[in-house]
C-alpha cells in the first residue's frame, strides 16, 4: 500500500486552475522530486498535502486514511519544512523547537531536541534568536523543525534553499541517512536539478497546474535526444563550417565550439570530423540531464505563449 | 549644508500614500480617533458639567471606568496581537502543518492572554491606590460577575477581530487597536448612559458592557448590585461569542480556500 496516495487533486480559484486532476503515489522510504517552472503549481499541491488548502475536488490519503477526515492523527506522523515559513525571531533556536515538540505527542521532547541538535549540528546555534541567523541557518532550522515529531512522511519544499554547497551536501546525506535508517517517504521539490538527480527515486514534472511526465530522474534526462558537444582548439572555424554545411545547431565563442546533436548521432559526428581532418585540442560532450528536460518543457511553454 | 533632496522627501511621502490608499482601515484611523476621544470626554465632560451637585466619589468611578475598560480592551488586543505576531513573523503556519486544531490555537491564545490580563489587572489596582488611594476592593463581590462579563466582552470583540483579520490579512491588522473603541461611548465607561442622545441610548441598550458600567456606579454611589443588569449583560455576552466563534470558524474556512500560506 502507498503511504500517500493523491487521486484526481484539482484547485481552483475562480476562474484560474492552479493544479489540475493529478494523481500520483509515493511508496514507503521513497524520495519523489515534484519539479515545475514557477507557477506551475508545485507549493499549492503541498499545501494541500498538508490540509491547510481545501482542494476543489480530489483526494489526498496517508496510511490509507483521507487527510481531510483525519488530519490531526496524520500530521503526528508528517512534517513540513519550507523557505516561506519562518520561526517568531525574537526567540532563540532552541525556544522554537521546544514550542514546536509541544505541539506533537512526543515522549521525551529534550532527548528529541538533543538528537535533532546533533544530526544537525546546531551546537552553536541553538541559543541564538532567530533574528541573528543567515537565511542558509534559518533554512537549516526549519529542515531540523520537520524531524521533530520522528515523521514517516516529510514535505519538503526547496529544502536546501539558500544554502552552502557542503551544508546542502551534508543536508543531502542527512536526509538519505534517515530514510536508510528510519524508511522515511519524502517529496522533495528544488530548483537544482542535479540534486533532484542525485536524491530522487522518481520524479513528478507539473506544468501549468498538470503532471506532463513521471519517470526516474534519468529516464527523463534521456527522453531529450540532444546532446552537446564542446571543443576548443584553433581549428574551431572548419566545425563552425563543418556544422553549417550540415545545418547543425552550435553556439561559438573565441576557441570554443558548442555543437547540438541527437546521443546517437555523436559518434558520427567525430568520425566525419576526422575524416575532413579537422583536429581540436579538447572535447567534452554533456548528456543530457534533468535540467535539459526542464529547460525543453520551459522553452515549449514560452512558445505556446507567443 | 547639505542640500535636502525633495524628490527623495516626495519618494517617502508617496511611499506612504500608496499605503493608505491600499488600506482603507490605516485612511479611517485619521478620522477614528479624535471622534471617539471628543465623544468619549466631551460626553464625560458634559455629565460633570451638568451636574448641580458635586458627584460622589468622582474619582473612584472615573479610576475603576480605567481599569474596567482596560480589561475589555487588553482582553481583545492580547488575543488578537498574539495572531498578528504570527503574521508579523510568517510562522502562523506552524500551528496547522501540525496535529493542531483550530480550536487549541484559539484556546492556547485565550489562556494566554487571561495570563497576561491578570497580571496587568492586579498592577493596575495596586498602582490606582498608591497614587491615587482609591480602593477597587471596595466593589466587594460583585466584583466577580463585573470582571466575568467584561472578560466575556473582551474575548467575543477579540474573536471577532481575530476573524475579520484572518480573512482579509495584516492589512486590516489596524482593528486589533481600534475596533473596540467604538464601543467605548456607548458603554458609558465614565459617565451615565442618560447623558448619551436617545438613539445613543438605544444602541447602548445592546452593549453588554454599558450595563456593567451602570451597575457599577450604582454599586458605588448606593451600595446596590443591580441583578438584573447582570443577567442581561450577561446573556447578550453569550450571544455575541456564540455568534463570534461561529464567524471565526467560518473565516478560517474561508482562509482554507486561499491557503494559509497566502495568510499575513
Amino acid at each position: 500500500m502507498a503511504i500517500l496516495e493523491v487521486k484526481n487533486l484539482t484547485k481552483k480559484f475562480k476562474d484560474f486552475t492552479a493544479v489540475d486532476n493529478i494523481s500520483f503515489k509515493l511508496e514507503e522510504g521513497e524520495i519523489l522530486g515534484l519539479l515545475g517552472p514557477n507557477g506551475a503549481g508545485k507549493t499549492t499541491t503541498i499545501q494541500m498535502l498538508l490540509a491547510v488548502l481545501t482542494p476543489s475536488s480530489g483526494e489526498v490519503t496517508y496510511f490509507g486514511k483521507s487527510i481531510f477526515e483525519h488530519r490531526v492523527e496524520i500530521l503526528e506522523r508528517v512534517n513540513f519544512s519550507s523557505t516561506y515559513i519562518n520561526f517568531p525571531w525574537e526567540m532563540t533556536v532552541r525556544e522554537n523547537l521546544t514550542y514546536i515538540s509541544y505541539l506533537y505527542k512526543i515522549k521525551n521532547r529534550k532527548k528529541r531536541i538533543k538528537k535533532i541538535k546533533n544530526i544537525f549540528s546546531l551546537d552553536k546555534l541553538m541559543n541564538k534568536k532567530i533574528r541573528e541567523l543567515s537565511d542558509g541557518q534559518k533554512t537549516k532550522i526549519n529542515l531540523a523543525k520537520s524531524f521533530i515529531n520522528f515523521p514517516k512522511v516529510l514535505l519538503l519544499d526547496e529544502p536546501t534553499a539558500s544554502l552552502d554547497p557542503d551544508i546542502a551536501n551534508k543536508i543531502r546525506k542527512v536526509l538519505k541517512n534517515q530514510r536508510k535508517e528510519f524508511n522515511v517517504s519524502m517529496i522533495f521539490t528544488s530548483h537544482n536539478m542535479a540534486e533532484i538527480e542525485e536524491v530522487c527515486d522518481r520524479v513528478i514534472f507539473i506544468d501549468k497546474g498538470k503532471i506532463i511526465a513521471k519517470d526516474t530522474p534519468l529516464n527523463l534526462a534521456k527522453s531529450i535526444k540532444s546532446a552537446h558537444v564542446e571543443f576548443m582548439g584553433e581549428e574551431i572555424d572548419k566545425i563552425q563550417q563543418y556544422c553549417e554545411r550540415n545545418e547543425i545547431n552550435y553556439e561559438q565563442e573565441d576557441n570554443y565550439i558548442k555543437v547540438e546533436v541527437k546521443e546517437v548521432m555523436i559518434p558520427q559526428l567525430l568520425k566525419q570530423l576526422a575524416v575532413n581532418n579537422i583536429n581540436y585540442d579538447e572535447i567534452s560532450i554533456e548528456k543530457p540531464s534533468l535540467e535539459d528536460y526542464f529547460l525543453e518543457v520551459a522553452k515549449q511553454d514560452e512558445e505556446n505563449r507567443t | 549644508m547639505k542640500k535636502i533632496g525633495l524628490n527623495r522627501i516626495y519618494g517617502i511621502i508617496l511611499r506612504h500614500t500608496f499605503q493608505s490608499m491600499h488600506s482603507i482601515t490605516r485612511m479611517m484611523d485619521t478620522i477614528f480617533w479624535p471622534v471617539i476621544d471628543l465623544l468619549l470626554w466631551g460626553l464625560t465632560s458634559k455629565y460633570i458639567e451638568s451636574s448641580t451637585v458635586s458627584i460622589p466619589n468622582i474619582l473612584l468611578m472615573v479610576v475603576s471606568g480605567i481599569i474596567f475598560w482596560m480589561l475589555v480592551y487588553r482582553n481583545q488586543n492580547m488575543i488578537t496581537v498574539s495572531m498578528l505576531e504570527d503574521f508579523w513573523n510568517r510562522s502562523f503556519m506552524h500551528y496547522f502543518v501540525a496535529p493542531v486544531k483550530f480550536w487549541e490555537y484559539i484556546l492556547g491564545t485565550l489562556l494566554f492572554a487571561l495570563s497576561k490580563l491578570g497580571l496587568t489587572f492586579v498592577l493596575s489596582i495596586f498602582i490606582a491606590f498608591i497614587l491615587y488611594q482609591t480602593n477597587l476592593f471596595v466593589l466587594g463581590f460583585s466584583l466577580i460577575p463585573f470582571i466575568l462579563n467584561l472578560l466575556l466582552t473582551g474575548w467575543w470583540v477579540g474573536f471577532l477581530v481575530m476573524g475579520i483579520i484572518l480573512r482579509y490579512g495584516s492589512k486590516v491588522e489596524i482593528l486589533a487597536w481600534s475596533f473596540v473603541a467604538i464601543l467605548s461611548p456607548f458603554s458609558a465607561v465614565y459617565y451615565p448612559i442618560e447623558i448619551l442622545p436617545m438613539w445613543a441610548q438605544n444602541i447602548a441598550t445592546l452593549i453588554p458592557t454599558s450595563y456593567i458600567f451602570e451597575g457599577m456606579r450604582e454599586v458605588i454611589n448606593e451600595g446596590i448590585l443591580d441583578w438584573n443588569k447582570i443577567i442581561i449583560s450577561f446573556m447578550l455576552n453569550t450571544g455575541y461569542l456564540i455568534l463570534t466563534l461561529i464567524y471565526l470558524k467560518y473565516c478560517y474556512k474561508k482562509v482554507l480556500n486561499k491557503g494559509l500560506v497566502k495568510v499575513f
